[in-house]
């Protein structure tokens, strides 16, 4: 009853217990610095695999640039060589470390595709659509996905069941189909949603309700059909976590214990069967920043997902190295995030101090 | 029980704020009282960097094509129906004898949008950028200077520009005012207020990564204009690009678009879409250089075999005009064809194609052509995965030349990057090609028999590798002949080598398409009337433009 901390001799308890309880209540150096240099690595090998992987591709982006612009005359093709900084003839090496100076400066370089602009304006003019829409759709999936997932996991041979085959169903009709037959439906017969874009022709972003609700009108479709999609993933993947968790020992003994439902429900089964979800969800990261290419070609979307296939496509180098950086870093983070989640969820992840 | 509650309760708020949503949906149609805006798209998935330089070909202003409404060039050259010059932002452009030099009075009373008056000084600013090396000169214009004479101002270039009249006559002219303060014209983009200023028929008015608009010109110098507002928007690709053209979120576009006849013409009788072919070819290159190609026996034989009805047809969908005449010209230049060639043209006509390669001392095995050295005759034909209409072309071909010659063809789709590399280092067998176009004959010889493509052994054009002095000499003298004369001796010479070597097959001339609907305006160009391509993202818009008139 006293606030006291009694002095437990191990022996007399018969327990090690509260000595290890204590040394997992200090900072995991160890563990933290083996992480760091984890990511470090990680991180240093993707921007160089990324300097590397677009030079090894074939064509050049002159000759592409003359295929766009059937105006300019490839006579010029030195002029516009000049004019797109390739006239240098610098070696790889060479290339490599000016890559990493320019870099470590936050210059990205000018896009060839977007009017010589800097790389950073044309991510930041698609990035936030992206990280909006797509990442919002994501973790709604993610929480219904998952939320769902676990209520039929323990009601499992309910009529809930139905669910499972249905969203896995839906998650199996290709996206471009999917996309098409919501815009068939909604937009061009009943007229519900515009047919793509991300706000109306002639608005100005802004922070009135105008342009936020034409914003939310025009993400709906694209936000639904993502959800739709992605929604048996996670759905399936929770159920059967589930079903495993719930056959272990310490379910019947909560229950044994007479603790209400929901409490086993949610504190004792889905807390651990959620754990394989963070990781899936931490790897998903990556998609969202890659966007969605075809959701972006079909509702017209703007977004990082056509960025990356035009830089591809027109051997803009610059833009190229930009997004996949962009990707790299996002999915690094996400994974240091899971990292920290998992050793909140789960204890055992941080006894490799030991 | 409390679980399932709260099923249907996140449902029920699902649906309604749906509904909500829907039925909040501002009604965007602009009721203006002055007319209807136009809407202008294309296929090219969200435009989100902004750029108004009309001198680089991937700002945003070149790219939806608005920088065409917002400069103007001193004239515009029709790329098709009578392939003439209507003088714009001068008010005469005349050549001497051998097109080193062109003479332009400016057009007087025009104003830019921000009130500055239009001078001479503006167009002599303009070309003196390239002079002074500021601006790059991508259009190979070379330049030299420019002499002033009373209202006269006459240009002077390095070589003759017969056959890039348009290069220097679709030059955007721009405001010295403005321009002689910025640093880098090449790459600025005109963002900051006040910089995006031309004296063309429309102003920039709001751009945003969606859509960009523009408002018609008070002071217009060409009169008012019935449309009082543009709009420029960027589907994700023609699929989405035609939903809206159908739809009417769209009015006007230039796109390839399958099946027209249902998917577009059909849905409105206000639905037009226009044609118009150009000097320019879809052309059948191939390897001169190596087999089976290096024998011209079976080039011609290729050309009396593959048929261009069913590559305007069925490739195409009707929008190209095939090429039938043996010198590869079509029927927009057809008044360059030299008398003795006016009616040899080609034919679907097997039986003279296998005569040719029976000269030649071909022979057939099991239904297989054997060249002379006694191997099959075989190749690939090479088009990047996704150019649809010559994709079809490629299984055309394929297909005609096994039936009727025994030649296996093998279809090759690569990614631009490999066929780009192998139409530039010639380890091709066939490519189709797009011809570099001069308005004139010039741009079907120069892009199929003329050495000086081909610089540090890569090839921009001729990619086939035909190389004859005697062709190389008419060329030049093609390009930079002072009398019609002289041009059209050249020209007999070049007709003459390319009957008679086939160094290339021209299937049907590139159109220029354009989607339009008369809705709202008519007066765009039609089948009877091209006076301007229907594509709005060439030139010769303002001319359109300024020809529409509201619709009754």
């Amino acid at each position: 009853m006293s606030g006291a901390q009694p002095q437990l001799d191990a022996i007399a308890v018969g327990t090690t217990a509260t000595r290890v309880v204590s040394g997992h209540s200090r900072i995991p150096w160890r563990f933290l610095g083996s992480r760091a240099a984890f990511y470090l690595f990680t991180l240093w090998a993707a921007i160089t695999i990324n300097f590397f992987l677009p030079r090894m591709m074939k064509g050049d982006a002159v000759s592409q640039y003359l295929a766009r612009n059937r105006n300019v005359t490839p006579e010029a093709a030195d002029a516009l060589r000049a004019l797109l900084g390739l006239d240098t003839d610098k070696s790889l090496v060479e290339q490599y470390l000016d890559y990493w100076a320019h870099l470590l400066r936050g210059d990205l370089g000018v896009s060839l595709l977007h009017g010589l602009r800097p790389v950073t304006e044309v991510i930041s003019q698609a990035l936030p659509w992206t990280v909006g829409l797509v990442g919002f759709a994501t973790i709604v999936s993610f929480a219904i996905g998952t939320i769902g997932g676990g209520i039929i996991g323990w009601r499992r041979g309910s009529k809930l069941d139905v669910f499972v085959p249905i969203t896995t169903f839906l998650g199996t009709i290709p996206y471009f189909w999917l996309g098409l037959l919501a815009i068939a439906a909604f937009s061009v017969n009943l007229r519900w949603f515009p047919i793509g874009k991300a706000y109306g022709v002639g608005m100005r972003p802004e922070w009135t309700f105008e342009f936020i609700g034409q914003v939310i009108h025009h993400g709906t479709l694209p936000a639904v059909t993502i959800v739709i999609a992605s929604l048996g993933g996670w759905m399936l993947g929770m159920r059967n976590m589930m079903l495993t968790v719930l056959d272990e020992d310490y379910i019947t003994v909560a229950q044994a214990k007479g603790l209400p439902n929901r409490r086993v429900l949610w504190g004792y089964a889905a807390r651990n069967a959620v754990l394989p979800q963070i990781q899936s969800f931490a790897l998903s990261i990556g998609f969202i920043v890659g966007g969605t290419i075809v959701m972006e070609m079909v509702f017209s979307y703007p977004g990082i997902g056509k960025l990356l296939l035009d830089a591809t496509n027109a051997k803009d180098y610059a833009l190229m190295q930009g997004v996949f950086l962009v990707i790299t870093i996002s999915v690094l983070v996400a994974n240091v995030l899971a990292d920290f989640a998992y050793a909140f969820l789960d204890p055992r992840t941080r006894q490799t101090e030991a | 029980m409390k679980l399932k509650k709260s099923v249907i309760a996140v449902g029920a708020i699902v649906a309604l704020s749906t509904m909500v949503l829907a039925g909040c949906s501002p009604s965007t149609d602009s009721g203006s009282t002055s007319g209807a805006a136009l809407t202008i798209a294309k296929p090219d998935g969200a435009i989100t960097t902004e750029s108004h330089n009309p001198f680089l070909g991937d700002s945003s202003a070149s790219k939806y094509g608005y920088a065409k409404v917002i400069f103007e060039p001193l004239a515009l050259v029709n790329p098709t129906g009578d392939l003439g010059t209507t003088p714009w932002l001068a008010e005469s452009v005349e050549w001497n004898d051998d097109y080193t030099e062109l003479t332009v009075v400016p057009r007087s009373g025009v104003k830019w949008s921000d009130g500055t008056a239009f001078t001479g000084d503006d167009i002599v600013f303009t070309f003196d950028m390239y002079l002074s090396g500021k601006l790059s000169d991508t259009s190979g214009l070379k330049y030299e200077g420019a002499t002033v004479e009373g209202d006269a101002i006459t240009l002077k270039f390095a070589d003759s520009k017969y056959t890039a009249q348009s290069r220097v006559l679709h030059t955007p002219i721009v405001p010295k005012h403005i321009w002689e303060n910025i640093a880098d014209p090449n790459t600025d983009p005109l963002t900051d207020e006040g910089l995006a200023v031309g004296t063309g028929p429309y102003v920039l008015d709001n751009w945003s990564t969606e859509s960009v608009t523009l408002k018609a010109n008070e002071d217009y110098w060409g009169g008012e204009l019935a449309v009082p507002e543009l709009h420029y928007v960027s589907y994700g690709d023609n699929a989405a690009l035609t939903t809206a053209l159908v739809s009417g979120d769209a009015d006007w576009a230039q796109a390839f678009i399958p099946q027209i006849e249902n998917s577009y013409l059909a849905a409105d009788e206000n639905n037009h879409f226009l044609a118009s072919p150009t000097a320019g070819a879809g052309t059948l290159f191939m390897n001169l250089q190596t087999k089976p190609f290096n024998n011209p026996a079976l080039r011609e034989a290729l050309a009396w075999t593959i048929d261009r009805e069913a590559y305007v047809d069925i490739a195409r969908e009707g929008a190209s005009e095939a090429v039938w005449n043996v010198t590869g010209l079509g029927a927009l230049l057809e008044d360059e064809i030299l008398p003795e060639y006016k009616d040899q043209n080609y034919a679907v006509d097997v039986d003279k194609a296998k005569q040719i390669l029976t000269d030649a001392g071909y022979t057939w095995k099991d239904d297989a052509l054997i060249d002379p050295d006694g191997e099959a005759v075989s190749f690939s034909i090479s088009v990047p995965a996704g150019w649809s209409d010559w994709n079809t072309e490629q299984a055309l071909i394929a297909e005609e030349l096994d039936e009727a010659l025994g030649i296996e063809v093998k279809v090759d789709q690569p990614d631009w990057g490999g066929w780009d590399a192998a139409r530039q280092e010639g380890t091709f067998q066939a490519i189709i090609h797009w011809l570099e176009d001069t308005g004139n004959a010039y741009g079907l010889y120069t892009s199929t028999m003329d050495p000086k493509w081909i610089v540090d052994d890569k090839a921009q054009f001729n990619f086939g590798r035909f190389n004859d002095p005697a062709v190389t000499a008419a060329l030049n003298t093609y390009a930079n002949a002072s009398s019609d004369e002289e041009r059209q001796a050249a020209s007999a010479v070049l007709q003459k080598a390319f009957a008679e070597n086939v160094p290339a097959i021209p299937l049907g001339a590139h159109p220029l398409l354009g989607e339009y609907n008369t809705r709202n305006y008519v007066g765009f160009p039609t089948e009877s009337d091209q006076y301007a391509s229907a594509d709005p993202t060439q030139p010769g818009i303002v001319q359109i433009l300024t020809k529409l008139k509201p619709a009754k």
